[in-house]
């Protein structure tokens, strides 16, 4: 990944990273390591351990990290609230989602990570989807915090990606 | 006589494929939906095994297992950790975890075992 990710922050609100799959799982660490100040993490498609599984064997120090995890509620028994973790129903509860990430917005993170629209996209269709990214950059333009949200780089989904990158303020693919 | 194959997955296209590809392979196919739609089917199917996605719309997939007898292999986009998958498995009747996106010599091969064919 030749990204200057700080640069692009530095530049802009809110970005889009298109990434190719097969980088993905090696550029969402990337990703999390260039930032730093506290971030917000929406996953979609890992679980809260398997991610804290993941950055750990990648040496990523995750007390700066809240998450919020849209999928262990789906596949096993957990409590809505753990240190370092918000548990949400499943990926196509937007409402729960959507109260999540005020939280995060309203401590002022730094960061909100949101990974990913692909997964999204696999409970919701598409105008659904878009309305959410839409109203979502709208909150993080009246805050401090940054915002990444990733795609993956699929044809099947093009559609949804040229309306994302419309909302945001810049689309960067991952190449 | 052809095993028979259960593939239980909310998207029609890892229905569609699995089934062409297991057909193709000798296999008898019947497919649901859903967890619900797969508790429905097993009342009058009685299949060697049960290709299962393990999330799902309706009822959750850990809620449905325990009243399935067969043998389950899931499928999973989702990533979890090494504990949670060994959690996962614990059940008695859950035989295989495949993870999507899953090569299809390799899923021949995983039900080919399980199966006993």
């Amino acid at each position: 990944m030749k990204v200057n990710i700080k640069k692009e922050l530095k530049e802009n609100q809110t970005v889009l990273f298109i990434m190719p799959s097969q980088d993905y799982n090696r550029d969402v660490v990337k990703v999390v390591k260039s930032l730093k100040g506290n971030i917000g993490y929406v996953t979609l498609n890992k679980t809260f351990d398997s991610l804290k599984e993941t950055f750990k064997k990648a040496k990523v120090k995750t007390e700066n990290i809240l998450f919020i995890d849209a999928i262990s509620k789906t596949i096993k028994s957990v409590p809505d609230q753990t240190e370092g973790c918000y548990y949400v129903s499943s990926p196509g509860s937007l409402t729960e989602i959507s109260i999540a990430i005020d939280r995060i917005i309203k401590h002022e993170f730094d960061y909100l990570i949101f990974d990913s629209l692909t997964n999204m996209l696999v409970y919701e269709s598409k105008a659904p989807v878009a309305k959410f990214v839409s109203s979502l950059v709208n909150k993080i333009r009246g805050s401090k915090t940054k915002a990444v949200f990733y795609a993956l780089d699929v044809k099947e989904q093009a559609a949804l990606i040229e309306q994302s990158g419309m909302f945001v303020d810049k689309v960067i693919e991952l190449k | 006589m052809a095993k028979l194959i259960m593939v239980v997955d909310d998207e029609d296209d890892i229905r569609n494929t699995v089934k062409t590809i297991l057909e193709a392979q000798g296999y008898k196919v019947v497919t649901a939906i859903n967890a619900d739609d797969c508790l429905e089917k097993l009342k009058k199917n009685k299949p060697d095994l049960i290709l299962m996605d393990i999330m799902m719309p309706g009822t959750p997939v850990r809620e449905a297992v325990p009243k399935i007898k067969q043998k389950i292999a899931y499928l999973s986009v989702v990533r979890t950790s090494e504990a949670e998958k060994e959690e996962l498995m614990k059940s008695k009747n859950i035989v295989d975890f495949i993870q999507k996106p899953f090569d299809v010599k390799e899923l021949v091969k995983r039900v080919g075992k399980l199966t006993g064919k």
